[in-house]
């Protein structure tokens, strides 16, 4: 296990290192504070501007989503970002013929970076969340879009050349968050037409908590890993 | 120490390297000589178990490569063709962490010494120029002291005095006892430094010798003259193993008339194209 270690701390070196991939995790922690003071605040000027009851009270529990997927997904585009930067330099290959072996990599670049993400979101939703949480509910919700993260850092891995493709395809790959406005805003079957995003199902759970979704969720991220996850086996050699 | 039996391997449906046989004594220097994709970077990554989707038996230390646990790795060190190197380090801090990889660990000043890049250990390595990275990616293989040594190219593109150097560190591994596997498109390199030499083209291992037999075996030694014939330089060749039969030279020689005389052997180039039907390079 050690030489794992050793290759996710430099991992997480060079991400600091890189202060572009640095501005990316503190972006998670901006965007944690603007929702949790400025969707209120907003809210509440809102209202007494239009003199209504609630406006943006009704989408409160998207902000909170939308809070507990941002940082699994800004962690696993830093990871994939930093992927492309070892690839060109052929680290990727070597460390597959030292100990820390193929396996290693991919868990310390995959496995690590999403563990950590949940972790942090966990933190995050829990102090930052704009409505009531149980925490059955945080770890669940956070471990879903931890999951689904990681075909981000594959996907970007996979189908880009280098760094600056990867930030394109980066905004992309945004498309997998689309899925969580989805369930708030059409209610009639056109809705499933989604359903082929994790994030859709995500937030179904969220709004009627209902263990199937939490399958579909799951179902729908385990489809997209194993489906990339051959074309990333294939570019690290 | 290495042995390959009826190795296949391809990228793609078309066939590439077919029903491969070779041994690898132990303590020994084993390169690979063939053109640009010919297929000898491919045979190390089988070797290296970077590629497992090979058919066939590959078994180092005793070891099917295919199946290989972590710690295999501890005793191996590899250098890649291209350099894998972390650009926004310095050598040093490289260094430092590929050792740290390791159980085995070699002193890295000296490492860094005996290829002359001690003075630029606390240097990028982005500033570094290409021979200075390929000398200290070669020194990366060698930071756990591994008893089996893969080096991919380990001389091209260095200047004749770093290129010098560095076969001097190769043939020092080797007196340590240490098993070398290098692949080259250099001929002079693998006739200097190798034991047993492979040609290899398109995937195809062609012949397997020591180099002076592979020399040896093929077309013998010539002898070739020049002399002047009616206000002209004629050019003559004889074999040198049938010199004697040659009456021409034979009279030159009488008569003090010969302008150049030398003899000269094969080169492995020479056998390579005869063999083949390619060149090096
Ligand atoms: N990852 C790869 N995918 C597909 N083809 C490859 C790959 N790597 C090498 N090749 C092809 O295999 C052949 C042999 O390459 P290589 O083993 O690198 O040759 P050499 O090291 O002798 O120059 C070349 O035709 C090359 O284009
Ligand atoms: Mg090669």
């Amino acid at each position: 296990m050690k030489p794992l270690y050793r290759s996710f701390a430099m991992f997480i070196k060079q991400i600091f290192k890189d202060s572009m991939l640095f501005m990316v995790c503190i972006a998670v922690v901006l965007t944690a504070f603007f929702i949790r003071f400025g969707i209120p605040a907003a809210e509440k000027f809102l209202c007494s501007y239009f003199n209504k009851e609630a406006i943006l009270l009704n989408y409160y529990l998207l902000c909170d989503l939308f809070l507990a997927l941002m940082t699994p997904y800004m962690f696993c585009f830093a990871s994939a970002l930093m992927m492309l930067t070892e690839y060109d330099e052929n680290i990727a290959s070597f460390l597959a013929v030292t100990p820390v072996g193929k396996k290693g990599y991919v868990i310390s670049r995959l496995i690590f970076p999403a563990g950590i993400a949940f972790i942090v979101s966990v933190i995050i939703l829990s102090i930052f969340s704009l409505t009531e949480w149980s925490v059955w509910m945080i770890i669940i919700i956070c471990l879903l879009t931890s999951v689904s993260s990681v075909i981000i850092t594959l996907f970007l891995f996979s189908f880009s050349h280098n760094r600056v493709e990867g930030m394109a395809l980066g905004k992309l790959s945004g498309i997998l968050m689309l899925g969580l406005p989805v369930p708030f805003f059409l209610t009639n079957k056109f809705q499933y037409l989604f359903s082929f995003l994790p994030s859709f199902w995500i937030a179904k759970l969220c709004i009627s908590e209902n263990g199937i979704y939490l399958l579909l969720a799951l179902a729908t991220s385990v489809i997209w890993i194993s489906i990339i996850y051959k074309k990333f086996s294939r570019k690290m050699i | 120490m290495i042995e390959v039996n009826n190795l296949n391997f391809s990228y793609t449906k078309n066939p590439f390297i077919e029903d491969m046989n070779f041994i690898v004594q132990s303590g020994e220097i084993f390169g690979f000589l063939g053109p640009s994709g010919a297929g000898k970077s491919t045979i190390q990554k089988i070797l290296t178990g970077l590629i497992t989707t090979y058919k066939g038996n590959v078994k180092v230390n005793n070891i099917e490569v295919k199946r290989h646990d972590s710690s295999f790795y501890e005793n191996i060190g590899v250098d890649f063709e291209f350099p894998s190197l972390y650009e926004k380090l310095t050598s040093r801090e490289n260094m430092v962490f590929f050792s740290s990889l390791y159980k085995k660990r070699q002193d890295i000043d000296t490492l860094l010494e005996s290829v002359g890049l001690l003075k630029d250990a606390d240097k990028k390595v982005s500033d570094f120029s290409k021979g200075m990275k390929s000398r200290l990616n070669f020194i990366k293989a060698l930071v756990h002291d591994p008893q089996l040594l893969f080096l991919d190219e380990p001389t091209a593109g260095l200047d004749p005095s770093n290129s010098r150097r560095m076969k001097d560190i190769i043939l020092q591994q080797k007196a340590m006892g240490k098993t070398i596997l290098l692949t080259t498109h250099n001929m002079y390199d693998a006739t200097e430094l190798c034991d047993h030499v492979a040609f290899i083209a398109d995937g195809k291992l062609r012949a397997l010798d020591t180099p002076r037999n592979l020399i040896m075996s093929r077309g013998a030694a010539k002898v070739s003259y020049t002399y002047m014939c009616n206000g002209k330089e004629v050019r003559n060749e004889a074999l040198l193993n049938s010199i004697g039969n040659d009456n021409m030279l034979q009279k030159l020689m009488q008569e003090n008339k010969l302008l150049s005389i030398h003899s000269s052997e094969p080169t492995l180039n020479d056998i390579f194209v005869e063999l083949t039907g390619r060149a090096l390079q």
